[in-house]
């Protein structure tokens, strides 16, 4: 179906998980399609409740017991769902490298911080200890660290928050993997650190050829850093498309909603923002159709009832799950500064 | 409907929920406010609560004769009959009443002794949590001194100096479990000291005693009465180990301890008659202990939910 | 914007002691707020803007704590007010907290929370009735709806607004918010901030707005101060921070915010080797191991506070004086 050059890297195809609770089982995420193409960095946004970690967990098969996940994801062509857990684990821990939020609790405080590096490594790599060594070594350097031989014999309580997300990226890549899946790994980290760790996710993801998920509450975290983004909203994708397109002109009423709440660095003080009433959706009292009509001004009474589907626009990638889309914008005369590489 | 021990109620079926058949078949039993409790669990808190009600009401069981008077043969063998149903002691007087009767005893040194380790406890816990400092320093010098002593044994040589009685008892049992609660209470201070709803209070205007009795020591209720259920079962094992000893409840009064004393002569010939007491001790502790940890292990469900 | 000043910070420092060792959490801080205005207090983690917000309202804990320096409220020092004295005077010095839900004592219900303050004044019922309605009008709650639920049923968003309703049910005259927004969404932070802004303009109040975020502090406030560990390095108006900040630090700041601009692809900073530690450096300026200006006088001399070529104040020996690369007024 695909060449090798251009077969994805991860696609997800009418992907739904389920949980089962007291109330019955509830969606945590809803036909969720998408295509990760290589090299390519995809930012996954959303806010609390929105599915995104989820979403992660259940594509790296580490969703907590009693979630059903349906559908088809593909790894590089391999319908994860249908292999056995141990291969799944197996191929996801080689080809896929992923950094979490909080280095603080995903590093072990009584080892030291080579041994964890290489630890994935020797696992499925089959490294020697010389060789998982040196890697670790080089790896630290990689990301960043000044003495990487010292840094080796380092405890995690030595390093700041920022040089710790900078640990687990070097953990994260020492099976050479072929997707960096990046879970809100600047969220805890202060505004200059947050910067320094996403350039360094971004080189990387260009030194390497990876490709990259950047998940994130923050619409500005993956503005400018990802080639395309997909917004979640109540376990539902509302908007998928190339990120400069998204944010130039969005087409779903949450995603404008959105960006014209976040307080803007270009206005003057004591501007209004515009505010969404209510507040994000309870998926255990998901609406029938879309899952923002409830908060939406423009709501019809269809939307309430028929949840819609995806459509897309002038641009064929751009695509949003909207009745009522807001209109087209006319492409600016200097259009192609959104599509540079 | 109404008998609880044998009522099928307690096996939770495929479709419903145990909490609901408990609710419908008990309606009272709702009171006890226990969710997500095992049916052991529940048992162990009917069984409290029926204990609670003897201890109360012992005097007010029809036909029931007194446990201090003898009522029967020597050593008779349990029959079945209300006062005969666990036989008769060495000197004729009913076990079954005694058993009875021993509740009352057994739960009044719970509860006054419990009270007596609470309030002190809460005191000088919530002192050295506040204040930290000198007193929190004089306050664990005092619990860890208290807790190093062999209680038992320290009773027992005051007990032989001062001659056995209930209020000596009651008093001794109750200040050896003040360091606990102490201990419980401080720790909770410190760890509600530091949430913002304190600081809030403060930026209020509330007076140190109002942020300790009003916004704190509420907050405290859930981690004590976690502790509560486990001292109390000490509380019954130290009181009936003292009772066998001839240093509790001085007779004729009855207590649980005292009437497995008082058969060890006929232990070998008539084994049946020291089941009444026994099973009353083992019974209780094993309640107290049970409903402990289901009010520990929710404390740590809440704890982990905020 | 009120040119007279309700309260007056002067050389305000704060250090802790932990296990012997003394810790300088604010070192020499002044600034003064005016009726009615907003000050916006910005800085990373370890800047020290949370230890100055509790310690103007002298909720830090009195053990192993030293507060030098006065805070002048209305001309009366805080710091050195009898206890009893500053008790009274909290009616008017009003907080907010980052995380609304665990500033609620998790047995109360929503009215008892909001009477709190009022309670502790010792105002009587019927008084207390009316003024937690206003209050909660004032944020958009029907007592009669929310009056006996308990805060754990409610949203964040809600919850802080909440939050709020129980600082202005005391009528205060100075609020400070502890990153008021922070533990919110989005879509929902736009509602508290819009809501602080009202409420800030109706009673006249000032607000001491604390946060990490620039752009939420552009939108909030008439001032802004910026710190750098315990000290602040550049303080003056919202436009002379934003449009032409002169300090390196703060425009390391502003540099690193992440923008939604649909136009703009980021070119990652190559240079990727950190400094090992952003423990403060011996002596000098702080900011000096991390600053592509610093020289030689940067090691030797602290730089104080003086006036800048926009107008507002700052603590460098080699500021910016040419306005920041893309920002518009």
């Amino acid at each position: 179906m695909y060449s090798e050059a251009t077969r994805p890297i991860l696609s997800c195809a009418a992907m739904t998980c389920e949980m089962d609770s007291v109330s019955g089982p509830l969606q945590i995420l809803q036909d969720i399609n998408f295509t990760l193409a290589p090299r390519r960095a995809l930012g996954i946004v959303g806010e609390s409740g929105a599915g995104k970690s989820m979403l992660v967990k259940a594509i790296m098969g580490i969703a907590p017991k009693g979630l059903k996940t349906m559908g088809r994801i593909e790894l590089e062509g391999q319908d994860l769902l249908a292999l056995k857990p141990r291969d799944r684990a197996r191929l996801i821990g080689r080809k896929v490298g992923i950094v979490f939020q909080n280095p603080m609790t995903s590093l072990n405080p009584f080892v030291q911080i080579g041994r964890q590096i290489e630890e994935a490594g020797c696992i499925h790599m089959g490294l020697s200890k010389a060789e998982a060594r040196s890697r670790a070594i080089e790896l630290l350097s990689f990301v960043g660290l000044p003495d990487p031989e010292d840094c080796y014999d380092y405890y995690p309580h030595q390093f700041s928050g920022g040089m710790k997300q900078r640990i687990m990226i070097a953990a994260a890549l020492i099976c050479q993997p072929d997707l960096l899946i990046a879970d809100e790994a600047t969220t805890a980290l202060d505004v200059t650190v947050q910067k320094e760790v996403l350039d360094l996710l971004q080189t990387i993801q260009a030194e390497r050829q990876m490709s990259m998920i950047l998940v994130s509450h923050n619409l500005g975290v993956v503005a400018g850093r990802t080639d395309e983004i997909l917004v979640l909203y109540g376990g539902n994708v509302v908007e998928y498309g190339p990120t400069a397109e998204v944010f130039r002109n969005p087409r779903h009423r949450y995603t404008e909603a959105l960006l014209s709440a976040m307080p803007a660095m270009d206005q003057p003080a004591h501007t209004r923002l515009r505010t969404i009433p209510g507040q994000p959706p309870n998926l255990a009292n998901r609406p029938a159709g879309c899952p923002f009509a409830p908060r939406c001004p423009s709501a019809q009474a269809i939307c309430h009832e028929v949840m819609p589907p995806m459509s897309a626009g002038i641009h064929p990638d751009h695509r949003f799950a909207c009745h009522f889309p807001l209109a087209e914008l006319p492409r600016p005369a200097q259009q192609e500064v959104a599509h540079v590489q | 409907m109404t008998d609880v021990g044998n009522s099928p109620v307690f096996k939770p079926g495929p479709d419903a929920k145990l909490g609901e058949i408990v609710r419908h078949a008990m309606p009272w039993s709702s009171r006890l406010k226990l969710p997500g409790a095992s049916p052991f669990e529940m048992l162990a808190a009917i069984f409290l609560v029926l204990l609670v009600l003897i201890a109360l009401f012992v005097d007010f069981i029809p036909g029931l004769v007194s446990p201090k008077l003898p009522y029967g043969d020597f050593s008779a063998l349990p029959e079945w009959s209300l006062n005969g149903l666990l036989g008769t002691d060495d000197i004729g007087r009913s076990i079954f009443s005694r058993v009875l009767y021993g509740a009352r005893t057994s739960m009044m040194i719970v509860a006054i002794s419990t009270t007596i380790a609470l309030v002190a406890g809460l005191l000088l816990g919530m002192l050295a949590g506040y204040y930290r400092g000198i007193f929190e320093r004089a306050i664990d010098l005092f619990a860890n001194a208290l807790a190093a002593m062999p209680s038992t044994l320290v009773v027992l040589a005051f007990v032989a100096v001062t001659g056995p009685s209930v209020v000596t008892i009651i008093v001794v049992l109750g200040i050896f479990d003040i360091g606990t609660y102490a201990r419980v209470a401080k720790a909770g201070v410190i760890s509600q000291s530091n949430r913002d709803y304190v600081l809030a209070a403060r930026a209020m205007g509330a007076t140190d005693g109002r942020i300790l009795l009003k916004e704190i020591l509420p907050n405290l209720i859930p981690a004590l009465t976690a502790v509560m259920p486990t001292l109390m079962a000490g509380l019954i094992i130290t009181e009936g180990s003292l009772s066998f000893l001839g240093y509790g409840i001085p007779a004729p009064a009855p207590s649980w301890g005292g009437m497995i004393a008082s058969s060890t002569d006929l232990l070998s010939r008539f084994p049946i008659l020291i089941v009444g007491p026994v099973l009353a001790i083992v019974l209780t502790v094993y309640a107290f202990n049970t409903i402990g940890d289901y009010l520990a292990q929710r404390l740590n469900n809440r704890e982990r939910e905020s | 914007m009120s040119s007279d000043a309700i309260l007056e910070v002067q050389n305000l420092s704060v250090s802790f002691t932990r296990a012997g060792k003394e810790m300088k959490a604010v070192d020499d801080v002044s600034f003064t707020v005016g009726a009615g205005e907003t000050l916006g207090l910005v800085g990373e983690s370890g800047s020290g803007k949370t230890t100055i917000g509790r310690a103007l309202l002298r909720l830090l804990p009195s053990a192993n704590t030293t507060a030098k320096g006065s805070v002048r409220y209305k001309g009366q020092d805080l710091i050195t007010l009898p206890s009893e004295d500053m008790r009274r005077m909290r009616d008017r010095l009003q907080m907010i907290f980052q995380d609304p839900l665990s500033s609620f004592n998790p047995r109360r219900n929503v009215e008892d929370i909001v009477a709190e303050g009022l309670v502790i004044q010792g105002k009587p019922a019927s008084e207390r009735k009316t003024r937690v309605q206003s209050a909660l009008a004032d944020v958009g709650f029907d007592i009669d709806l929310v009056a006996g639920r308990k805060p754990h049923q409610f949203s964040g968003g809600q919850c802080q607004r909440i939050a709020i309703a129980r600082s202005l049910a005391v009528e205060p005259e100075l609020i400070v918010c502890d990153e008021p927004v922070a533990s919110l969404d989005v879509s929902v932070q736009a509602q508290v901030i819009n809501l602080l802004q009202d409420i800030r303009e109706n009673r006249n109040l000032a607000l001491i707005f604390i946060s990490h975020d620039l752009a939420v502090v552009k939108n909030v406030s008439d001032r802004v101060a910026v710190l750098y560990m315990g000290r602040i390095v550049e303080i003056g108006t919202g436009p002379q921070i934003y449009t032409r900040p002169a300090h390196p630090y703060t425009r390391t700041l502003l540099e690193a915010v992440p923008v939604v601009d649909a136009t703009r692809k980021i070119e990652p900073d190559g240079k990727r080797t950190v400094m090992p530690s952003r423990n403060r450096p011996q002596g000098g300026c702080a900011f000096r191991s991390r600053c592509p200006r610093a020289t030689d006088i940067c090691a030797q001399v602290v730089p104080t506070l003086q006036p800048a070529p926009g107008g507002q104040m700052v603590a460098c020996h080699h500021p910016h004086d040419e306005p920041a690369p893309g920002m518009a007024a």
